[in-house]
């Protein structure tokens, strides 16, 4: 068991998370509907010059697959400039430390990685990348990638709610998102985090003398604004290779307590902003409830799990948890609650050793990704449970007796053909290479050094956490090689773009539909049972799909009972 | 005949199928071309015949069946026999399916005969000709006991004609030039008379040609619905096909367990929705045929999908929510004359009058105790009512004359009513009903008042529908007040009262335009373009050919209120699909708990999977193979008969349905591989049984 004086801590952060939520889910609503701030008079002017320079006409909607095309050249955009950018970035200034120019594959993995709001670090940021890139590379693609996913929630709604075939304008979108919603939280994150001892400083490292003798180098940075992008867009990727383990980046439980509430923030409050956005605020129900049971559960196992491992002799003293592969500066609860929110919002950032973990506690974190809609990443994660909802939905109304229909708008053969392509692309990109990188001669080898369980749950986790967008990483695995590179990036797409693709094809095809006012012959999804047949469908289909994997992997290296 | 008759629906039954045909047919479904249709069980199909080869002729595959690869020959052959047994089971299911449609069509073709026609020149002669050389168009004389050749319309004539062939009816319609009853079905007889009819369709192209073709399954077009369905089960399969696949290369380059490949292709088939997949064309056809065993020809399986999944449903007042007559309910009697006085006189006044209403006064009036009920009375005159009194009665021996009629008209004898009489008439109006006077020698006695009467059960059926979410309009050209008393007994939610010919397609056009499904019944010309119009317009048989042409669906019992058994089993056609869908994947669920503890042999972290604690893990997989064939037979009364279905609203429905199919799902899969699981041991070890797997095993050399 947990150590149970730490559990009011635990609730209490939960409880603020839950506070949180619902504010940013109203807060992002007005930012869609195009409701204004409050600081309206510069945030406007900014964002007219931005759609002068871009040559946007602000009041013209797009169909879908306008708004897929602008997304898909801004985001392309943002990742070709990076690629090229870790490739010269030795002969760029704020380069203090000497990072060497990134390898075309590593660079590919590199831009991938943030700019598909996955952040899979195969290098170290130590020693292979400069202050300049990482600040006006890689944040760059912390800031676009969070908001292409909240972009896609807004197109969704408005799927809902229009008729006239247009989801609205991707680049307006796109725009708000980061002066309304991306820009002004990072900068309260971030002020929070210097508040907490986080370093904020254009310095790239100070070099001290240890009493132990000889040199060392600190590298230093903007950590604490780094830190606020990283948690609140669930980007995920460090700043140092230790992430939040690092005592820079995550220095205390209180930095601790606003990293998590940073992941909940957007990630949690998405669904209520939909609900808001097709305005049916009840609607949010549901989804909430659906995606905080899927959460609640999923933490409950994980402590559980993490709290004691029965495999140590008794002996050993686990009062204080099963601390192995934490830190010692956290109680096992904060370790855990950080640990399992970042890998279930999809953030991916660490403060645990993920490999050290006992194999359910393992099997807790793969699941959540494989689920997605866990909450998941901002907006994807959203898009993912919508894409659930359209297929339960479908199913549901099918065992009503009922053509189905959510928020008004029937759903037929267009919905399920997307919605069927997003949730076939999931265990495609993870499946796929983890069986192709067990079959490759040398590869198993050279990365995990032949098959045992535990090194098949590392390989799994890694695909698994790049399929889903996530990054976090577990060990030990030798990833930074060609084959992990570009097999990796190819991952990363597959697993950002074609359900993102699919989720504005949905709203699209529903844009058309004259809304449907609905009878009490339709479904209510605003009912315990529709609650209930979500989270089941959610659990059911995942597990239909991925219990093999487990087995061969984490379940294999259970020895002896649970 | 067998003596099940589909849930709710009795007007005709499921014909007697000739077993011997499905089962023929059922085998000849086992060629490639129509197994394609078919995705989900085409994967089976392909795996195993593989399979079938590779247990034939090992030696062709050395790397699936060479040594180190735990590949058994008989094991092979067991599972190769069971994926057989399992593609079979479906094909067996749609060729029930299929042969009670042809069954029906059978008793159809019969009426089909070489029948020779009358064709009309322009000349004014006549000309014999074969009945499929006529065109749309011609013109046609059929005479007494003559077959009229092709649907059509009377132009001329009058006649009694005998539909029983087709609609099961053995009382013999009307059909006359003019009006609203000029309709003839190609294939009925002319009883008496004789008329000319214009011929409504070219030959093949007639009503009773569709409905062959429509239970044949000649022209089933699969329903957007069941191709969404179609499609979600294809994704899910082949997502199936790389789990599994990837997962064999997973586990062979570990190294953990030597795994048969005949034992990852049945995991496999355990996991693709075969049950769903396998009786999804027998749902669709057993639809179709379920409808027409109501007397309803659908034109297309589409339509009877839309039936289930309306928003508005149009009624008409007469005939659907009403019987039509208006029956007498109260006798109200003047100040100072007597109510057995009145009583009497209502009685004789109607003694002769022969319409329902009429009959329904004698009836009150002798349920009050009226003397004379029942019986003729004596009387001097019969006075029929005429247009020009307005009134009807009859005159007695003693030369008291008793009237009745409007009170109006008996006014217009009587000077005005007593102030109490006139307010109880007005206040009746008020409230939808009808006043009639009755009088003796130009004297009111007091009034009758008739009600319009709603159908027995229609109250129930139109809650029935509004808890499914259809919202009832009732159309009548009555004034506001009788339409408003008639909807607010009958529970309907809407009405629409002075209606005119064009305004149903007014309702129609108004409710699509919101984006709602509409259907309605009707039998008029005039309703035509609404019919037409409508999502499901069920037009009448005893209607026009065009009311019938426009209409997607025909009731051959030209019952209005038939539309609402339409709508249970539209329903009754999506939920059987769900149903099953859900039950397919939840059984999934739990054979993963059979299989994967028998791939990890030795594995002792995976073992808490095996919760059931088989012991022999080839056993295990065949037990498990096995329950997913054989449940495909087990359901298919399921896919025939349709889900049980009771009106209620959605969220119960769902309720109620996940816990039927989905739990049962689980649990059953559980319960019944289990004891598959407990037989096949018992069979191994039996000392009949185990001989002759031994001897099979050692022919084929094992």
């Amino acid at each position: 068991m947990i150590p149970t004086g730490t559990l009011p801590e635990l609730i209490l952060t939960l409880l603020v998370a839950a506070a949180i939520a619902p504010l940013m889910g109203q807060y992002v609503a007005n930012v869609y509907s195009g409701g204004s701030s409050f600081w309206e008079p510069v945030v406007g002017r900014i964002e007219a010059a931005a759609y002068w320079v871009m040559g946007v006409d602000p009041g013209r909607p797009m169909t879908w697959k306008e708004y897929l095309r602008a997304l898909l050249i801004t985001d392309g955009l943002a990742m070709a400039f990076v690629f090229v950018l870790v490739q010269v970035q030795a002969g760029l200034p704020g380069n203090a430390l000497g990072a060497p120019n990134m390898s075309w594959d590593l660079a590919l993995h590199t831009a991938t990685a943030f700019g598909t709001n996955t952040d899979y670090q195969h290098y170290v940021p130590e020693t292979q990348i400069s202050q300049f890139a990482s600040l006006y590379g890689l944040e760059l693609l912390m800031f676009t990638s969070p908001a292409t996913g909240l972009c896609v929630v807004a197109a969704l709604a408005r799927g809902f709610t229009r008729r006239d075939g247009r989801i609205g304008n991707y680049y307006v979108d796109f725009v708000r998102t980061l002066t309304r919603i991306l820009v002004p939280l990072t900068v309260l994150g971030a002020i929070a985090f210097v508040l907490l001892g986080v370093p904020e400083t254009l310095t790239q490292a100070v070099h001290i003398l240890p009493l132990t003798g000889g040199k060392e180098v600190v590298p230093l940075g903007p950590v604490a604004s780094w830190d606020s992008i990283e948690f609140l867009g669930t980007n995920g990727g460090g700043f140092y290779a230790a992430n939040a383990a690092s005592p820079f980046q995550n220095p205390s439980a209180a930095t601790n307590f606003v990293a998590i509430l940073l992941m909940t923030a957007l990630t949690f409050g998405t669904p209520i902003a939909f609900a808001r956005l097709v305005r049916r605020p009840g609607e949010a129900l549901p989804l909430v409830a659906t995606v905080v049971t899927l959460f609640l559960v999923g933490l409950v196992l994980f402590l559980a799990f993490e709290g004691s491992n029965p495999f140590l002799p008794a002996t050993v003293n686990q009062s204080s948890g099963y601390l192995v592969g934490a830190e010692s500066r956290f109680s096992i609860t904060e370790s855990a609650l950080f640990q399992f929110t970042s890998v279930y919002t999809n953030t991916g950032a660490t403060n645990m050793a993920l490999g050290s973990l006992t194999p359910m506690a393992q099997s807790v974190l793969l699941f959540g990704m494989f689920m997605q809609s866990t909450p998941g990443g901002v907006g994807t994660g959203f898009g993912t449970l919508l894409i659930n909802v359209v297929l339960a939905v479908f199913m549901g109304g099918l065992m009503v007796g009922r053509s189905p229909e959510y928020l008004g708008k029937k759903i037929g053969m267009a919905q399920v053909k997307w919605a069927a392509g997003a949730i076939l692309s999931h265990p495609f990109a993870i499946l796929i290479p983890t069986a192709v990188a067990m079959t490759v001669p040398g590869v198993l080898t050279s990365a995990i050094g032949g098959y045992t369980p535990h090194g098949f749950t590392v390989l799994l986790y890694e695909f698994t956490s790049e399929a889903a967008n996530n990054g976090s990483g577990m060990g030990p695995i030798n990833d930074g090689t060609m084959f992990f590179n570009v097999v990796g990036a190819l991952v990363m797409l597959v697993g950002r773009y074609v359900p993102l693709a699919a989720m504005v094809a949905i709203a699209g095809s529903l844009s058309t539909q004259a809304p449907h006012r609905p009878g009490s012959g339709t479904l209510k999804t605003r009912s315990l049972t529709f609650w209930f047949f979500l989270t089941a469908f959610i659990v059911v289909v995942t597990g239909l799909l991925f219990l093999p994997v487990l087995a061969l992997g984490p379940f294999s290296q259970i020895v002896g009972g649970l | 005949m067998t003596d099940e008759a589909p849930e709710g629906v009795s007007s005709r039954r499921a014909p007697r199928i000739a077993l011997g045909g499905a089962l023929k047919q059922s085998v000849l479904r086992f060629g490639p071309r129509s197994m394609t249709r078919n995705p989900v069980m085409f994967v089976v199909y392909v795996y195993a015949i593989f399979l079938a080869v590779l247990t034939a002729v090992p030696a062709l595959f050395p790397d699936l069946t060479g040594a180190g690869t735990g590949f058994s020959r008989s094991y092979a052959l067991a599972i190769t026999a069971i994926l057989f047994l399992t593609i079979w089971f479906s094909t067996l299911s749609e060729s029930v399916a299929e042969a009670q449609g042809r069954a029906q069509a059978e008793s159809l073709r019969q009426i089909r005969t070489g029948t020779l026609a009358r064709r009309w020149r322009p000349d004014g002669t006549e000309e014999r000709i074969e009945a499929n050389r006529l065109r749309k168009g011609d013109v046609v004389r059929v005479g007494q006991t003559e077959l009229i050749p092709l649907d059509g319309d009377v132009i001329d004539g009058a006649a009694e004609i005998d539909e029983s062939m087709m609609t099961g009816e053995s009382a013999a319609v009307l059909r006359e030039s003019g009006g609203d009853k000029t309709s003839v079905l190609g294939g009925s007889r002319v009883l008496r008379g004789r008329i000319t009819v214009r011929v409504a369709v070219d030959p093949g192209g007639g009503f009773l040609d569709r409905m062959i073709r429509l239970v044949e399954g000649a022209t089933r077009e699969k329903s957007p619905n069941e191709l969404a369905l179609t499609l979600l089960l294809s994704a899910f399969t082949i997502i199936l096909i790389v789990t599994i696949l990837t997962f064999d290369f997973m586990l062979s380059a570990s190294g953990v367990v030597i795994v048969q490949l005949s034992t990852l292709l049945a995991l496999l088939v355990c996991l693709m929705p075969t049950t769903i997949g396998g009786l999804l064309p027998a749902i669709g056809i057993a639809a179709v045929n379920r409808v027409s065993y109501a007397n309803v020809v659908a034109k297309s399986g589409r339509a009877v999908e839309s039936a289930g999944d309306l928003d508005v449903l149009i009624l008409d007042k007469t005939g659907t929510i009403t019987t039509g007559n208006r029956i007498a309910v109260e006798l109200l009697a003047a100040p100072g004359i007597g109510k057995e006085t009145l009583t009497e006189a209502a009685a004789l006044a109607s003694a002769y009058d022969e319409t329902p209403e009429g009959r329904s006064i004698v009836r009150l009036a002798a349920r009050r105790g009226a003397a004379r009920s029942g019986a003729r009375p004596e009387v001097a005159k019969v006075l029929p009512f005429t247009p020009e009194r307005r009134v009807s009665g009859v005159v007695l021996a003693d030369g008291h004359e008793i009237l009745k009629g409007a009170v109006a008209s008996i006014v217009a004898l009587t000077g005005e009513l007593p102030p109490d009489l006139d307010r109880a008439a007005k206040d009746a109006a008020a409230r939808g009903m009808t006043p009639l006077a009755v009088s003796q020698d130009n004297r009111a006695l007091g009034i009758v008042l008739l009600k319009d009467v709603v159908k027995p059960g229609i109250p129930d059926r139109l809650r029935e529908l509004r808890m499914m979410g259809i919202r009832t309009i009732m159309c009548t050209g009555d004034n506001r007040l009788t339409a408003r008393a008639i909807a607010k007994e009958s529970g309907v939610d809407e009405f629409v009262a002075e209606a005119r010919p064009e305004t149903k397609l007014e309702l129609v056009n108004r409710e699509k335009a919101a984006g709602r499904l509409v259907a309605m019944t009707g039998d008029g010309t005039n309703d035509a373009p609404a019919l037409a119009r409508a999502d499901v317009g069920l037009a009448m048989n005893s209607g026009t050919s065009a009311a019938k042409e426009a209409g997607n669906m025909v009731d051959l019992d030209s019952d209005p209120t038939k539309i609402l058994e339409v709508v249970s089993l539209g329903k009754q056609l999506l939920i059987t699909r769900g149903g099953l869908t859900t039950f397919s994947v939840t059984n999934d669920v739990a054979k993963y708990f059979a299989i994967l503890p028998a791939i990890f042999v030795g594995v002792s972290g995976v073992a808490f999977l095996n919760v059931l604690r088989f012991t022999n893990p080839g056993l295990a997989v065949l037990a498990t193979l096995l329950f997913n064939a054989i449940i495909i037979p087990l359901m298919i009364p399921v896919a025939l008969r349709g889900a049980p279905f009771r009106p209620r609203t959605a969220v119960e429905l769902l309720r109620n349905n996940l816990l039927v199919y989905g739990v049962g799902g689980f649990a059953s899969a559980f319960v019944g591989i289990y004891a598959l699981y407990e037989l096949l041991s018992y069979l191994v070890v039996s000392p009949w049984i185990a001989p002759t797997i031994a001897a099979v095993a050692h022919l084929l050399g094992s």
